[in-house]
């Protein structure tokens, strides 16, 4: 405790002085006290007036501000700032390729290049001036004296620094006071203390404290795990008021959401599995066969066995490729043409049936085309002919049988779905029956007028 | 006019004796001498007192009133944005095939007005018009929150409004890709972005040596410290004045051309398109001088009644608002002669959808929007030509009000009418507002008004240090010019 009474003692001593502080009362006495004050060669002085007075610069001597330079240089980066970013986000990183406009920096650039040059140079400007001016500066002994209030008022000061080095503290007195002051005052250090108030720099951490929290949730959310569902503070489109397959609903009274399709409507896009031009049979008849029957169709369709588990791969590898017996396939079959018999369809099916068919089968339809030719001889035995389309099991196929064969494929044969569209397989089919015709009738089923053209190709 | 010069010889020692402004009219030119620009025999302790009183002293009865209004209006619109962002755009009108509605009427309605401000302060800046620094700073902070209420349309309208944040070229690590240099839309955030942080930064500058003024006249020590940080520790040092006026000589001359680019580059969102009615390159100019003619109707507006209600009329007297009634005439006129030169080239271009586009606007299903437009904008700024008019704060500010009127019907007309009938007859439609689309551009108004009251009450409303600065080149000429006489 005895320690404390010194030391009290030695902060009561004379504050340090500054330097003299000189109060006019217009803009006029306060230049031609400059002047006295410059003429007399003192450098640290500086005036403190209400408005920028002009004609103070020269009568204390300061010199130009570098301000515009800086911001030069600002206002070049902020342009090359600029054009890099365009030229390299859109140039380079991320091309958006937009009606065939070229890359990189554009007369579209301009705009943006613009405003960055303006942006930066006005932010340097003001940071620029602050910081060469040295603000912010909260204490400073120029505000001791309470007359200086009027310092930004109406009143105008001029000080000379105890820095300065022909600095005398009498004689600048005497030279002040002779210019005629309203008021002669020494500027005095601040002895208030310095230190911010201990309550304000707790409530100052508290509150950074305070302030860190929502930022670390937000961070431990985002960087860490968690196993309970995520949090969502906007749905986005995560969450929408509709209904997916496989939910339930108290709409119907079934609880599906799913709907059956309505009877005797067909769904956008499934015409291809309603109709029997596109498929050869009549889907409507298909309840109509037993549901033994049915499931055997299902089968051919997704590998499935009738009784609807998944079919598993033979040991052997026989059922790699769906094993589809002919018997199997008792589909309400139509036997009517779809398209009209008429010569340009014939022709067609004739162009494609050489195009397609051919090959395997043959010109005729025998089954002894080049393919089956060639791999007869390279196969020696173990090559299975295709099919004659002059047997008896083709011949009594109803057309709709023959539109499916070359729609889905059968055995070795592939699909030609892919290849052909609907009308020209119907357009083969008309062919086919015409082909299976020529080889198989009697005279009497040759047109009257058509036997004799026969008789001299003969 | 004789008789008139005669009685009221205006310079700064004749009017050495008169109170009551509303007996001066400064607003007359005697050739040979120049009118003040301040009345009643202001000394720079004075201009100091006028100026502190309005935050110092207590409010008046009508502030209370005005800000409880506004206020309530301003928290209002806060919560419509919360529904709205709970609810989405929807609860607004915009339908196909209108789909730029209100929120872009109202943003470019905003824009337009938030370019007096800058303009005052840096384009007449660097015109040596010396008649601005008494209305700089209000204008400017009309600017700010003109710009404020304009960048909460685009930002709510973009649907997800928490996602605007990529309006803005930073490196994503959810998108890994960067805006569209290329869209005038990108211009835009960019334009209207410098433009709001470099007029706040030059308001924020200019008010720095004032808000000095305002901690030095504080009694209180909360008001001290508050106003001390805020100024940044401003002293008045000459040095300090020095690189002040530097930099703001350096920000007029930055933010002149910006003021031009910011409503030229909101014009490329419309011009760039290939909407007929959009597609024009005169749009640029004419965005300009709208904007500069509804910026000025809205300067007019708020300062007649500012400087009744804080007896303001010396600093800003008849002569400045008649400068400004000028400017509003001159914009006007323009902006009329842009009317009919959109007209002129539907016709001289003989493009018959840019024809049917103006014949539409003009009789089509929006007549009574294109005819509110000419008559407020083209018409009622033609009764400037009469400087009793000009003269008189009722009618100037029956005038200004047309005039924003106009501009935001303006802004509708060429938004809508050309969205909704498009090069496609079967998408045509008409567009509707809902209640959702005028309650909220009402709502703006309460945050313009509210924060606008706010300046008023806390923040120097008058550049005193300007206009200090303003008398002291007056004292000197005035003297050199007497001195002049005596020689002869």
């Amino acid at each position: 405790m005895s320690e404390h009474k010194p030391r009290k003692t030695t902060e009561k001593k004379v504050p340090k002085a500054f330097g003299w502080m000189a109060e006019y009362q217009d803009e006029n006495s306060l230049l031609a006290a400059a002047r006295k004050v410059r003429d007399s060669g003192y450098t640290k002085t500086d005036a403190f007036t209400p408005f920028p007075v002009h004609g103070i610069d020269e009568a204390l001597g300061i010199k130009p501000t570098i301000l515009p330079f800086i911001v030069l240089c600002a206002g070049i980066t902020g342009l090359s700032t600029a054009l890099l970013m365009q030229w390299w986000m859109n140039g380079v990183d991320y091309k958006y390729i937009i009606s065939g406009k070229p890359f990189g920096i554009t007369p579209a650039s301009i705009p943006v290049a613009f405003e960055l040059t303006v942006l930066f140079s006005a932010f340097t400007t003001f940071l620029g001036m602050i910081a060469l001016n040295q603000l912010p500066k909260f204490s400073n002994p120029v505000f001791t004296n309470p007359r200086f209030d009027r310092a930004t008022n109406d009143r105008f000061f001029l000080y000379v620094e105890a820095a300065d080095k022909y600095y005398n503290r009498e004689s600048v007195k005497e030279l002040l006071g002779g210019t005629h002051p309203d008021s002669l005052d020494e500027v005095l250090e601040d002895t208030t203390p310095s230190a911010l108030p201990r309550p304000i720099i707790l409530g100052a951490i508290l509150l950074v404290i305070a302030g860190l929290i929502p930022a670390m949730i937000i961070l431990n959310i985002r960087a860490g795990y968690s196993t309970a569902p995520r949090f969502h503070v906007f749905f986005d489109m995560d969450f929408q008021p509709k209904k997916k397959a496989q939910q339930t609903t108290t709409i119907f009274a079934d609880g599906r959401s799913m709907r059956p399709q309505v009877k005797g409507t067909v769904g956008r896009g499934q015409l291809e599995e309603q109709d029997s031009f596109y498929l050869g049979y009549d889907p409507a008849k298909l309840t109509a066969i037993d549901t033994l029957e049915t499931g055997k169709f299902v089968s051919l369709q997704d590998s499935k066995t009738a009784d609807g588990s998944a079919a598993k791969p033979a040991a052997d590898g026989s059922a790699q490729t769906p094993a589809a017996p002919a018997a199997a396939l008792n589909l309400p079959w139509i036997d009517k043409l779809p398209i009209e018999v008429s010569e340009a369809n014939m022709a067609l099916g004739k162009q494609k049936f050489e195009t397609y068919c051919s090959a395997c089968h043959g010109y005729a339809g025998f089954g002894d085309g080049l393919v089956h030719k060639r791999a007869d001889a390279l196969a020696q035995g173990y090559w299975l002919a295709p099919t004659s389309l002059h047997v008896d099991k083709v011949r009594t196929q109803p057309v709709g049988q023959i539109f499916h064969t070359i729609t889905k494929g059968q055995g070795k044969m592939a699909s030609y779905a892919s290849s052909l569209n609907p009308k020209e397989r119907w357009a083969i089919v008309l062919y086919v029956r015409a082909l299976q015709k020529s080889r198989n009738a009697d005279m009497s089923e040759v047109p009257a007028d058509m036997v004799k053209t026969l008789d001299e190709v003969k | 006019m004789g008789k008139n010069t005669q009685t009221n010889r205006v310079t700064m020692a004749t009017i050495a004796n008169s109170f009551n402004p509303r007996e001066i009219d400064n607003t007359d030119d005697i050739p040979g001498r120049r009118a003040p620009l301040i009345t009643g025999n202001q000394t720079y302790g004075s201009v100091t007192d006028i100026v502190c009183r309005v935050a110092e002293d207590a409010q008046p009865m009508l502030w209370w009133i005005l800000f409880g209004f506004s206020s309530l209006t301003a928290v209002s619109f806060l919560t419509l944005i919360a529904f709205l962002i709970y609810k989405g755009v929807g609860i607004w009108g915009n339908m196909n095939p209108v789909f730029w509605a209100w929120p872009i009427v109202n943003f470019v309605f905003w824009v337009g007005i938030g370019h007096a401000g800058t303009l005052i302060s840096a384009i007449l800046f660097l015109f040596r018009q010396n008649w601005r620094t008494s209305i700089n700073r209000a204008a400017e902070a009309m600017t700010i929150f003109a710009v404020i209420c304009a960048g909460i349309y685009p930002g709510i309208h973009v649907g997800r409004a928490w996602l605007a944040f990529w309006l803005l070229p930073y490196p994503s690590l959810n998108l890994w890709m960067w805006p569209q240099f290329r869209s005038p839309l990108l211009w835009d955030v960019f334009a209207v972005g410098t433009y709001a942080s470099v007029s706040l930064v030059f308001w924020y500058m200019g008010m720095i040596p004032d808000l000095a003024t305002y901690r030095d006249r504080s009694k209180s020590p909360l008001r001290r410290m508050v106003y001390g940080i805020l100024c940044l520790g401003w002293t008045g040092s000459s040095r300090h004045w020095l690189r002040y006026e530097k930099a703001y000589t350096l920000l007029a001359a930055f933010a002149a051309p910006l003021v031009l680019s910011v409503h030229t580059v909101v014009s490329f969102d419309f011009a760039v398109s290939q909407v007929a009615g959009w597609h024009t390159t005169i749009f640029p100019p004419y965005f300009v001088a709208g904007a500069i003619f509804s910026g000025f109707a809205m300067v007019v507006t708020l300062l007649v009644p500012l400087r009744a209600i804080y007896k303001l009329e010396n600093l800003i007297t008849l002569r400045h608002l008649d400068n400004m009634n000028k400017i509003i005439l001159a914009t006007g006129s323009l902006v009329g002669l842009a009317y009919a030169t959109e007209f002129f080239m539907a016709w001289y271009s003989q493009n018959q959808y840019e024809g049917f586009t103006f014949f539409n606007r003009a009789f089509g299903p929006y007549w009574w929007a294109y005819w509110t437009m000419v008559t407020c904008n083209v018409i009622s700024p033609q009764l400037f030509w009469f400087k009793k008019l000009r003269t008189s704060p009722f009618w100037m500010v029956v005038v200004s009000i047309f005039v924003n009127i106009g501009m935001w019907f303006e802004r509708f007309v060429i938004t809508v009418t050309s969205l909704s009938r498009d090069f496609l007859p079967s998408s045509w439609g008409y567009f509707k507002p809902t209640l959702f689309d005028g309650l909220m551009f009402f709502g703006s108004f309460g945050v313009f008004m509210s924060l606008f009251l706010l300046f008023c009450r806390f923040l120097p409303t008058i550049a005193m240090s300007e206009v200090k600065g303003i008398m002291s080149a007056a004292a000197h000429a005035e003297h050199a010019e007497g001195a002049h006489g005596h020689d002869h």
